[in-house]
């Protein structure tokens, strides 16, 4: 899985891995903007890293629904030193949302599915970005789309 | 900082690529979003190709197969041949006819299959190939090199039975 340092260009590996009890020490709602020690309860986290560093780039919880086939997005967060027009590395969302992909397949196969509930102003955005389809108030992913994801963030 | 903060300070697409925020809906908007998105996907399934299946298919073997060999743990269900004959069932192929699409006896499929024989380089090189790369070569050595290893680990039997020809070991105590 790759990312991209905005000011080179250069590509640079990263791995998702489930973030484990001690991790929420070091995840703070100032970088992360939410509690994400509340949802551990509600949704398995996973969080984005270099291949050589514990440093956390990017963070997602998600919540697994086996009878649909799907995995819901319920939330997703880069750093904040990654947003914006002053961000460091382009990608990270692009790859939490990717590796959830991969993971939907994984368990699903050809029926797997991803979703989210997108905020009203930034709906057509992940469409635009993820090639996400619309299905009223959510959007999803799946068959085409979920490929196609998986092999942009090269999983 | 709250979402209308974030809006003031970003533009959505900026948004878009560092966020989902949480959404709360009431039991019966609940209820009426899994109804829209049950609808639209029954429509993508029916459109889905045998192509798109297969290809599906083969990332997930692919993905469970890579997900194995990260880790530790030893199952001695997930085999080269498990696996080999999950490909085969992938493919809707009968043994002859993949045998005959790969290049090699029938025998040695069925021997490979039932885990009778281990895979050669070349074997492991066709079957990327006949995967179009999607399953790399790389995996299947992996994954044969993880059942030796678990042997070598653990055969007794085997270290009994070659014990006599080793006629002097080192004798050192620490």
């Amino acid at each position: 899985m790759i990312i991209t340092e905005v000011s080179g260009k250069k590509a640079i590996l990263v791995i998702v891995q489930r973030v484990e009890t001690p991790d929420f020490k070091g995840i703070t709602k100032k970088q992360f903007f939410f509690r994400w020690d509340q949802l551990k309860d509600e949704a398995d986290i996973y969080k984005l890293t270099f291949t050589d560093s514990p440093a956390i780039l990017g963070l997602v919880g998600l919540i697994d629904i086996p009878a649909e086939y799907r995995i819901e997005i319920k939330l997703l967060a880069v750093s904040k030193e990654n947003m914006g027009s002053g961000k460091r590395y382009e990608g990270i969302a692009g790859c939490l949302i990717a590796y959830t992909a991969r993971e939907a397949l994984k368990k699903y196969g050809g029926l797997a599915a991803v979703s989210l509930k997108p905020k009203t102003e930034i709906r057509q955005h992940y469409i635009n970005k993820y090639g996400m389809k619309p299905a009223g108030q959510q959007v999803y992913l799946d068959g085409q789309e979920l490929f196609d994801l998986i092999n942009t963030y090269e999983i | 900082m709250s979402y209308k903060k974030l809006l003031k300070q970003y533009t959505p697409e900026e948004l878009a690529e560092s966020f989902v925020f949480p959404v709360k809906l009431t039991p019966k908007q609940q209820k009426e979003a899994d109804r829209e998105l049950a609808e639209a996907r029954q429509k993508s399934q029916a459109a889905m190709t045998d192509e798109q299946r297969l290809y599906a298919g083969l990332l997930q073997l692919r993905f469970q197969l890579e997900d194995y060999l990260k880790g530790d743990q030893y199952d001695p269900a997930l085999t080269f041949g498990y696996f080999l004959d999950r490909y085969l069932q992938l493919n809707h192929k009968k043994k002859k006819e993949f045998a005959k699409e790969i290049q090699i006896h029938e025998t040695l499929l069925s021997h490979l299959i039932s885990n009778r024989r281990e895979p050669n380089d070349s074997i492991m090189i066709r079957l990327e190939l006949h995967s179009n790369n999607i399953i790399p070569a790389i995996d299947w050595y992996k994954l044969a090199e993880k059942e030796k290893e678990y042997h070598i680990r653990t055969d007794n039997s085997l270290r009994e039975k070659e014990s006599p020809f080793v006629t002097h070991s080192l004798q050192l105590t620490f």
